[in-house]
Formats: C-alpha cells, structure tokens, sequence
C-alpha cells in the first residue's frame, strides 16, 4: 500500500487555480523529491496533506486514511517539518520536544528517550540554550527531530535545505537519507543537485499537475528518449544559454588548447566547452570507438574522457519552459 | 482533555518567561499603592494651589477626603491598567499567527480549541490576580487612613469592573481569529468600547450595555443599589460567552 | 501629612521600583543583543530612570524580540 495516495486535488486562490487536478502516489520507504519552481505549489500541497489548508476538491489519503480538513485522524502518521519552522524562543530544545510528544500524548518515558535519541541524532543534544539563540541550520534540525519525534510513516520536509549554506545543507540532506529505513520521505525543493544526491523517486510539479514522476533512473532515461524524438526539431535558438546535454554525450578534456584545435579540425561538430574541453554531440557509444583510435592514430594525450549523463536540471527545464 | 493541560500550562509559562507576568503584578500593585497615595495627597496639593487662587479671588475650603474619595480614584486609575493590559495581551494570538508557530503544533493533531481557550484562560487568570492583587493593597491602604464603611458595595463594584475588563479581553480573540493583526485586534477591541458607550447614550438600552458596569461612582456611595446592575453583568457574561463561540467557530476553519 | 504617612507609601513605592530594577537589569545582563542600543546605555538609563521610567522603556523599546 502507498504511503501516500493523491487523486484529483484542486485548490484555489481566488480565481487563480494553483493545484489542478494532481494525482501523486508515494511508495512506501521512497524518499520522494517534489520538484517545482518557487511558487508553484508545492508548500500548499504539502500543507493539504498535513491537513492545515482546505482542498477545493479531489482526496488525499495518508495511510490508507482519508485527510480531513481541521481533523487530526491522520496527523499521528505524519511528521511535518514547514519551510521556515518557528518555535518558541524562550523554550529549549528539549522542552520543545517535550511539549510536542505531550501534545500527541506520548508516554512520558517513551518520550525522554525519544527526545534524547533524536536531538543526538540532529545534533543538538549538546545545546543546552534557548530557541531563540539558534541559527537558522540548527532551527531547520530542530525540525527535523521534533517531525521525527512520534515516528511518523511519512516525514513531509518543505523546502529544507534552502536559505542553508553548502554545510549546513550537507547535514540536512545526510539526516534525511539516514531516517530511511524507518520512514518515508517527501521533500520539496527546486534544488535539483539535493535530489540526485538522496531520493530514489522524485516528482516534478508544473502549471499544478504532476508533470513527471517516477524513479530517478526512469526519468532520466525518459528524458533520453524524448530528446531523441525533438532534439532536432527544437533547436537551441529557443535556449540560447544552454549548453544542452541532450542524452549521454562524450566530453574530452584535453591537456593543451592546440590538441584541441587539431581535434576539432577532424571533428568539426564539437562544441567547445573551454579553452581545452570539448564536448560531441550525437551517439556517444557509436562514435566511442572511431574517436578512440583515432586519438591513439594521432598521439594526442588527453586529461579526462567521460560518458556526461543526462542531469534532472535538462528535464526541469525543458518541462517547465512547456 | 491531556492536550488542554499541557496548552494551559505552556501558556501560564509563557507569560512568566516572555516577562509578562512581571509587569503585569508590577502594574497592579502600583495602581494600589498609588491610588491611595493620591488621594492623600489631595488637600495638601489643594493647599499649596489655595494660595495662588486665593489671589486670583477664588476661595477653597477645606478638602476632606475619606474611603470614598480613595476608591473613586482608584477606579480611575484601574482604567489606565485596563488598557495597558489589553495592550499587552493584544498579542497574544495574532504573535502566534504572525510567527508561524502554531503550525508545527496543529500538524501534530493539536486541537484548535485548546489553542484558543488556553490562551483566554492565562489572560483571565492574569487579570484576576491583577485585579485582586490591586483591590487588595488598595483597602488596606484605605482601611489604615480612612474606614472602608464609607464606600458602599465595594466588592460588588470592583466586581463589575472586573467583569468589564474580562469583556474587553474577550473582544481581543474574535478580532484576533478574523483579521489576525495585533492592530486590528486593538481596533477591534476600541470598536466594541465604543459601540457600547454610543449605545449607552440611548436612555432605553442604558442599562443593559457593558459600559454601564464602568459607572462605579453612584455604587459606591450607595445612590445606586446592587441589583440595577446585575441585568447588565448578565448581558456581559453572555457577551463573554458570545465572543468565546464565535472566535471559537472562526478558528476551526481559520488558515493559519 | 506626617513623615510617616508618606513613609507608609513610599516604602511599598521603593520596594516595587527595587524589583523591577532588579529585573529588569538581570533581563539586560541575560541578554546579548537588543532592539537598540548597548547594554552599558540601557544600564545606565534603567538605573538612571528608575522610577517606572527606565525599565518601561528597556521593555518596550530595547527587549529583543523572543524569536
């Protein structure tokens, strides 16, 4: 059974429909990245889900168990950390963990040594200091653990990691991949380098729908695919900025500008990258072997050669310039 | 019922640790300790302007002060403390909603009710002790300079200030719910007051409007008995509850 | 009025006052950061302004917010 079933959700804002007739299903011990651009809609679902804004139409069920609005039938299997978690500054850590697990009525030692083993887990078990002196990474973990706190099937993040720095990022997305095993994650971002670092599944949400979803290996080769059928037909005067990697592409970087030089003389339709990389354009496997030999005809030395494959940030873009 | 426990006892400690308790008691003993301060200070401030209206051909004669006096002046000052409280508890929802933090604590599955009526709890229990703990210096106060005999109804008046005052405090939460500002809530607060002073200038309604239970004076020299009052207390109480079920109602459906 | 009618108010007076200064002072040295202004200038206008004055003004005006 999903963890998460979404069929039909709606929801407007005035006249203006944000979430328009989405379906999502998340399987169970995934960790799912939501993809979406700012504004999209990813915060207002998740805030459906958690059952703290009303739906306009469509169901939502956690668990098998149908979402109401203003109901807390279905908030004992989510865990929900918001995009920017406030707290009670004058609390400490520990005191906010505490007042949460009383708020869902755990029992008191369960809950000590939940607290315990979930600020050690987050890295604040040595902060002995109110709320309101955390920075914003510790505030994001302290989210993190008190989401955690009565072991939720399904741990919904928004947005966690943005407004961190690489570091602070770093631990977040480390504490995420690390609660696997015991729950089912699902993240929203517009990071996509956050997303192939941990999920396994990602969905990504435009104009309110599900425009893609599956599993990492799925959508890229997806991806593939459907470059093969337009890579031709749309050409890069729509996306001049882009260096497009339309599917696996064989990019050689040469020690010296002359190599490279030479190399494209014989090559022509390589487009340089810089001064010494190259990068060529169509079936990298068939042209593998003819560009091998004749690297070794011509004795040219060569720093790196690498099979580039196709990253989530091509097929966000070219969905979302849809 | 577990999670109305914990909510109240998260509140009652908020206001001693965001300092609000503090000030609030301060506040209190200084309008009873001031009050009576006041008032005896009263014909000596009159003798020292005495000499200068004495010039100008007006005569005073003796001020005399009793129990009376000091009570009406404390009365008065009560009303500064009335707002000043309202001030400071004007926040109290719209903080929450304004920073965020009730939204981790509803995911939770916190009942929207507790939020609510814990807060109104600590505020009511906040003024209580305020009002008790003024009410309290204030007679002593009274009862070692002058005899308390001569102000009549002296609970029954200083409970309908009080009653006044949990009225106002009230008004605060459906405010709060509906435009979720601390301005609005303040305004809203102020709208109230002031329907029920213009309602009050009708004579046919006079009695029945909240504001009348401000009207302390004729009580307590006894030209007004006890029981012109109560139809009024009665209708505050109601109007207690009113505000209570429809800030109660608006927080069920309220985005937070 | 005698000496000791006043003196039965401004006792009770000076005991409040101590109190708030006490604690509000024990507030400034708690605290690092204000809304404005350093701790010696908040020190000092609490201590200087201690007749209700100061500390209502530390509260309103220099108290961090409790974020």
């Amino acid at each position: 059974m999903n963890v998460l079933e979404i069929a039909g959700l709606t929801k407007r804002f005035g006249t203006k429909t944000v979430i328009d007739h989405m379906d999502l299903s998340i399987p169970p011990h995934s960790v799912f990245g939501f993809i979406g651009q700012n504004g999209a809609g990813k915060t207002t679902t998740m805030k459906m889900i958690t059952g703290l804004l009303k739906p306009d139409g469509g169901t939502i069920r956690v668990c098998g168990e149908k979402v109401t609005f203003g109901s807390n039938k279905t908030s004992r299997w989510i865990g929900y950390l918001p995009d920017v978690p406030e707290f009670y500054g004058y609390m400490t850590a520990a005191q906010y963990l505490a007042l949460c697990g009383e708020i869902t009525g755990m029992e008191r030692e369960n809950l000590r040594e939940a607290s315990g083993r979930l600020l050690e887990l987050v890295g604040l078990a040595d902060s002995r200091g109110c709320i309101r002196h955390f920075s914003r990474g510790m505030k994001q973990r302290l989210g993190i653990a008190q989401a955690l706190l009565n072991g939720p099937r399904l741990l919904i993040c928004d947005e966690p990691t943005s407004a961190l720095d690489p570091v602070g990022r770093k631990e977040i997305l480390d504490i995420l991949a690390s609660v696997k095993d015991q729950t089912t994650v699902l993240f929203s971002t517009h990071v996509l380098s956050d997303v192939e670092r941990i999920c396994d599944h990602a969905a990504l949400l435009s104009g309110g729908r599900i425009a893609v979803q599956g599993t990492l290996e799925e959508l890229k080769t997806r991806r593939n695919k459907e470059s093969n059928r337009s890579a031709r037909a749309e050409h890069s005067l729509r996306r001049p900025y882009e260096k497009i990697v339309a599917k696996e592409t064989l990019q050689i970087e040469f020690q010296t500008e002359k190599d490279l030089q030479q190399f494209r003389v014989r090559y022509p339709s390589g487009e340089a990258v810089d001064r010494t990389t190259i990068r060529l354009p169509g079936d990298a496997y068939e042209d593998m072997s003819s560009i091998l030999s004749d690297l070794a005809q011509n004795h040219v030395p060569v720093r790196k050669l690498e099979l580039l494959e196709p990253t989530l940030e091509d097929l966000f873009l070219e969905v979302t310039a849809q | 019922m577990k999670q109305w426990n914990v909510m109240l006892r998260k509140e009652l400690s908020e206001q001693i640790k965001t300092h609000r308790a503090f000030l609030v008691l301060i506040l209190f003993c200084l309008v009873g300790v001031i009050s009576p301060a006041l008032t005896k200070l009263m014909p000596w401030m009159f003798e020292f302007m005495a000499e200068d209206l004495a010039g100008s051909g007006i005569s005073v004669g003796d001020i005399h002060v009793d129990a009376l006096t000091a009570w009406t002046q404390y009365f008065k000052n009560m009303q500064l403390a009335l707002i000043a409280f309202l001030i400071l508890y004007s926040q109290t929802l719209t903080g929450e909603f304004q920073r965020g933090t009730l939204i981790i604590l509803l995911a939770k599955g916190l009942r929207r009710w507790t939020v609510l009526l814990s807060k109104l709890a600590a505020a009511l229990l906040f003024w209580t002790a305020g009002c008790a703990a003024g009410f309290l210096i204030n007679y002593a106060y009274t009862a070692y300079f002058w005899d308390n005999r001569a102000a009549e109804h002296l609970f029954f008046s200083a409970f309908c200030f009080y009653l006044l005052g949990a009225w106002l405090i009230s008004l605060i939460f459906p405010a709060s719910v509906f435009f979720q500002s601390v301005t609005a809530a303040l305004i809203g607060v102020c709208a109230g007051f002031l329907a029920s002073y213009l309602l009050g200038l009708l004579p046919a309604v006079r009695e029945y409007v909240p504001s009348f239970l401000m009207d302390t004076p004729p009580l307590l020299t006894g030209a007004a008995s006890s029981s012109e009052y109560l139809p009024c207390a009665a209708v505050t109480l109601g109007l207690i509850l009113l505000n209570t079920a429809v800030s109660l109602a608006g927080f069920r459906k309220a985005a937070v | 009025m005698k000496l000791e009618d006043l003196l039965v108010f401004l006792i009770p007076l000076a005991v409040l006052e101590i109190a708030l200064l006490a604690y509000t002072l024990r507030h400034i040295f708690t605290h690092d950061h204000y809304k404005r202004g350093s701790r010696l200038m908040w020190c000092l206008i609490v201590i200087a302004g201690m007749e209700f004055i100061g500390p209502l003004l530390y509260f309103v005006l220099g108290k961090e917010d409790d974020r």
